[in-house]
């Protein structure tokens, strides 16, 4: 896996590429603002941009308006934004063209390498993959007279789940119970909100998505 | 008297006083305020009291409107003129007040005189100043034809035709009973003119003075408060602009120091633990690194919150966090502090501990000074704060700039801010806030 990394920060661009090298993972370019990071994915094609949302010369949301025009330049480029708060404004702006192949994560999951490699692959793989705060947060969003509000608790927990990419395998180990269970839950949490019953990951997840945006 | 001329004008006044003057150019000064208002006076009552009984006669019809308004309009004119006169008989500023704007639509535009306060104000201004420029007029004009008449009757007796010759006509010695000569006439005559002309500077004063109380009370004691409001309001604005830009730059530092190393340190443990069992040397060398991540942050956390709540200028006062702060400034600092023996406010003591600290951190940044002097002294209920440096200078308060924060902070607690760094230095920064 090829991967660019775009973070203003010395001392985390040096850590993460270390941690990425460790796990056999190849740095192909390691940059410090958004208009590197544009140059860097157009030039060396990679797998995936690891990208940190605030960077100069703004400091504001540099990195993701960058990564945004990186794939619009590179298009098939999965993109990880990482960062170290979560906000839905960005998640949308990040999941708008609906391509797939995007991830936003708190810069804390790192810690948890496995994790983070695996939302990495996901990524790379074409999912999506939200951090669960920015789900908790459209969760949070909710309209007094959601049908969202008509889920268990149980379903509730599958459906962030499902918003942060996970598969129904992965949601079983998750939650301890067997994948038809899983199965169950997802048939009944797609029926009560009305939407359309599907298998590949990524679907699932836009359309989750686009449910919980409202 | 001479008391007043030895006391230190302020460091740096917001509005300039003006001068005291000589008696005899007050004297000036008060007379022509009278004699020329006089007739403003009398054109300001028939123009006004005209204008608004016509206006309200015709209100009937709305043209009484438009007649009012321009009445208004009028009384605002002869209000004008009037404040630019009272700053000189007063001897003091006057405040100006703010008229509305006219604004909206044509007929919301005519009102906006009838709308504001003190328009009405000034039109009763130019009734009620009538009688008062009436009375200031004539006592002035009187006494000083008696005071002038008087001075120089010797120089003219021999014109008028003598009142001792003549039965019907009779002079001020005949009525009290004297034999009336050219002699008396003019001792008497000269010694009232003495008299007179002594108490015209006196009297001349306390008319014109008296006329300008009217039009100080009338039209601008309401300016004066709208002012202090409008100040109030700034000061306001001003400790909410400088706690946003405290607050961001808070919360920059903290995403660019602790945040960070702290990510790092995670980073940094969890490839510590992978390593454990492959390669431990690679561990051993991680965690070393990952301890060192951790005394830093702790340092950064420790740098920060100094910088939030300095705890020695909360626990030993203002005095031991300067001498504290120039301890740790890497430009050498000669302190010099003179405050009273208890405690100033709170508020004070952290404006002027923030006035040094942004001072001596832009002195090490900028400034390439190879000294730096740092004064704090309390005179008078003021606070006096002067950091100098001998460095390059150049410092400028542009907005966005530390400096002008610091302007803001000052601003928010009634104080000023003034920064002298012409190119090739050397900077002079001079804070003053009240210290009560």
């Amino acid at each position: 896996m090829r991967v660019v990394l775009a973070d203003d920060s010395v001392l985390l661009r040096e850590g993460l590429a270390r941690l990425l090298q460790e796990a056999g993972t190849e740095v192909v370019a390691a940059v410090g603002d958004g208009p590197s990071l544009v140059r860097a994915v157009t030039e060396h094609r990679p797998d995936v941009a690891v990208v940190d949302v605030r960077m100069p010369p703004t400091h504001t949301d540099e990195g993701l308006r960058a990564a945004v025009e990186a794939r619009q330049s590179a298009p098939g480029t999965a993109v990880l934004v990482l960062s170290q708060y979560v906000e839905v404004a960005y998640a949308d702006e990040l999941l708008a063209d609906g391509a797939g192949g995007v991830g936003y994560l708190l810069k804390d999951r790192v810690a948890d390498v496995d994790t983070f490699l695996t939302a990495l692959e996901d990524v790379v793989g074409g999912g999506t993959v939200l951090d669960p705060q920015v789900v908790a947060q459209l969760f949070a969003r909710r309209r007094a007279d959601d049908p969202v509000r008509r889920l268990t608790a149980r379903e509730r927990e599958v459906l962030g789940l499902i918003a942060e990419g996970h598969s129904n395998t992965a949601i079983a180990r998750t939650l301890v119970v067997t994948p038809g269970a899983v199965e169950k839950h997802t048939q009944h949490i797609f029926a009560k909100l009305g939407l359309a019953q599907d298998e590949d990951q990524h679907r699932r997840v836009m359309a989750t998505l686009a449910y919980l945006r409202g | 008297m001479t008391t007043d001329t030895l006391v230190l004008p302020p460091l740096a006044p917001s509005t300039p006083l003006p001068r005291r003057r000589g008696w005899f150019r007050q004297l000036g000064v008060d007379t022509g305020y009278v004699l020329a208002s006089f007739p403003v006076a009398i054109a300001a009552f028939v123009v006004v009291i005209t204008g608004l009984t016509l206006g309200i006669g015709l209100l009937i019809v709305w043209v009484g409107v438009a007649v009012l308004a321009a009445a208004l309009l009028a009384a605002r004119g002869f209000a004008t003129l009037e404040r630019a006169w009272l700053p000189a008989v007063l001897r003091r500023p006057v405040p100006e007040p703010a008229y509305r704007r006219p604004e909206g639509s044509r007929v919301r535009r005519l009102l906006t005189p009838l709308r504001d306060p003190q328009t009405w104000l000034d039109a009763l201004h130019a009734i009620v100043r009538f009688p008062f420029a009436i009375f200031s007029f004539v006592v002035t004009v009187a006494f000083w034809s008696v005071a002038l008449g008087g001075l120089t009757y010797g120089a003219w007796d021999w014109a008028l035709p003598d009142a001792s010759r003549s039965s019907d006509n009779q002079d001020l010695l005949e009525l009290v009973g004297l034999q009336s000569t050219a002699g008396r006439r003019i001792a008497l005559y000269t010694v009232l003119g003495i008299v007179f002309a002594l108490l015209v500077p006196v009297v001349v004063r306390a008319v014109a003075f008296l006329q300008a109380q009217v039009g100080r009370g009338l039209l601008t004691s309401r300016a004066a408060t709208q002012a202090q409001l409008e100040r109030a309001t700034e000061g306001r604005n001003a400790a909410v602009a400088a706690e946003a830009v405290a607050l961001r730059r808070l919360e920059r530092d903290i995403h660019d120091g602790p945040q960070q190393r702290l990510v790092r340190l995670g980073m940094d443990l969890s490839r510590a633990q992978r390593q454990l069992d492959r390669e431990p040397d690679a561990a051993r060398a991680t965690l070393g690194e990952a301890a060192g991540l951790a005394r830093e942050t702790l340092e950064e956390l420790r740098a920060l919150s100094r910088g939030i709540a300095p705890p020695v200028l909360a626990d030993r006062g203002l005095a031991a966090a300067l001498a504290a702060l120039a301890a740790r400034s890497p430009v050498p600092v000669e302190l010099a502090v003179d405050l009273p023996a208890e405690r100033l406010a709170p508020v004070t003591e952290n404006t002027a501990y923030f006035v040094v600290s942004e001072a001596l951190a832009n002195v090490a940044k900028h400034s390439g000074a190879s000294s730096c002097r740092v004064e704090v002294t309390c005179r008078e209920g003021r606070l006096h704060v002067l950091v100098e440096d001998d460095g390059t200078g150049g410092a400028v308060l542009a907005p966005g700039h530390g400096l002008s924060g610091l302007t803001d902070r000052l601003f928010a607690v009634d104080g000023q801010l003034a920064v002298d760094s012409p190119r090739g230095g050397p900077t002079r920064l001079t804070g003053t806030l009240p210290c009560a």
